[in-house]
């Protein structure tokens, strides 16, 4: 009994070491702070039709975000310029920064 | 022969009507019917190919989600459900649907 409350301690506390928002608040504040901002919701750009189609990361699904970066890293979308920062960014990375946006407010949300 | 013509002038005038319906697309409302059965339940995940939570569109850029719209219709993006829903789409319709969600926004 002693050992399986080890054991659950144990991953609970992987569970929680899994993706540190704030290691990737820092990744957000150095690479995508351009134009997403730092929190996420605040798209910015020179060129106005860019900042248009950039978009809002914050209060967004963790999981979708860890999926996009994924996605960018390996190809699966071609964006050029999102390719070339996700491929920068190691699997531990991409789930902190992924944590940092879905953890910030923005007035995304699920609606009919 | 006055009756043929006309008969012919019905036929094409239908003919385009039908034609216009297919440009102007399917409205907002049919549009919206293939959304909300995934983006309209909180916490909804994918089913496949890799399950995770189907974005919040509700709120999103207009801008990006009718780019978003246009990749998966070209292919470029490569979810199977929104691919299929895409390539149904019009750019009027993947418009008026950026508007509807992105209008929520700040």
């Amino acid at each position: 009994m002693r050992l399986l409350a080890a054991l659950l301690a144990f991953a609970a506390a992987g569970a929680v070491h899994a993706a540190d928002p704030q290691a990737g608040k820092a990744i957000a504040a150095k690479v995508c702070v351009e134009c997403h901002g730092a929190d996420g919701a605040t798209p910015s750009s020179p060129d106005a039709a860019t900042k248009a189609r950039t978009p809002i990361l914050a209060g967004q699904y963790r999981d979708y975000l860890a999926r996009a970066l994924t996605d960018y890293k390996i190809g699966r979308r071609t964006n050029a310029i999102m390719r070339g920062f996700a491929a920068g960014l190691s699997k531990k990375e991409i789930e902190d920064v992924a944590a940092w946006f879905a953890s910030q407010k923005s007035n995304l949300h699920d609606q009919r | 022969m006055n009756r043929l013509l006309l008969a012919t002038l019905g036929a094409a005038l239908a003919f385009a009507a039908q034609a216009q319906e297919k440009k102007t697309g399917q409205g907002l409302q049919n549009a919206l019917a293939m959304c909300i059965g995934c983006h309209g339940i909180p916490g909804y995940k994918t089913a496949f190919p890799s399950v995770y939570h189907v974005p919040k569109i509700a709120g999103q850029q207009p801008a990006y989600i009718v780019a978003a719209l246009q990749a998966y219709k070209s292919g470029e993006r490569s979810h199977p459900s929104m691919r299929g829903i895409a390539a149904s789409l019009t750019e009027e319709d993947m418009k008026k649907l950026a508007d509807y969600y992105g209008g929520n926004g700040k």
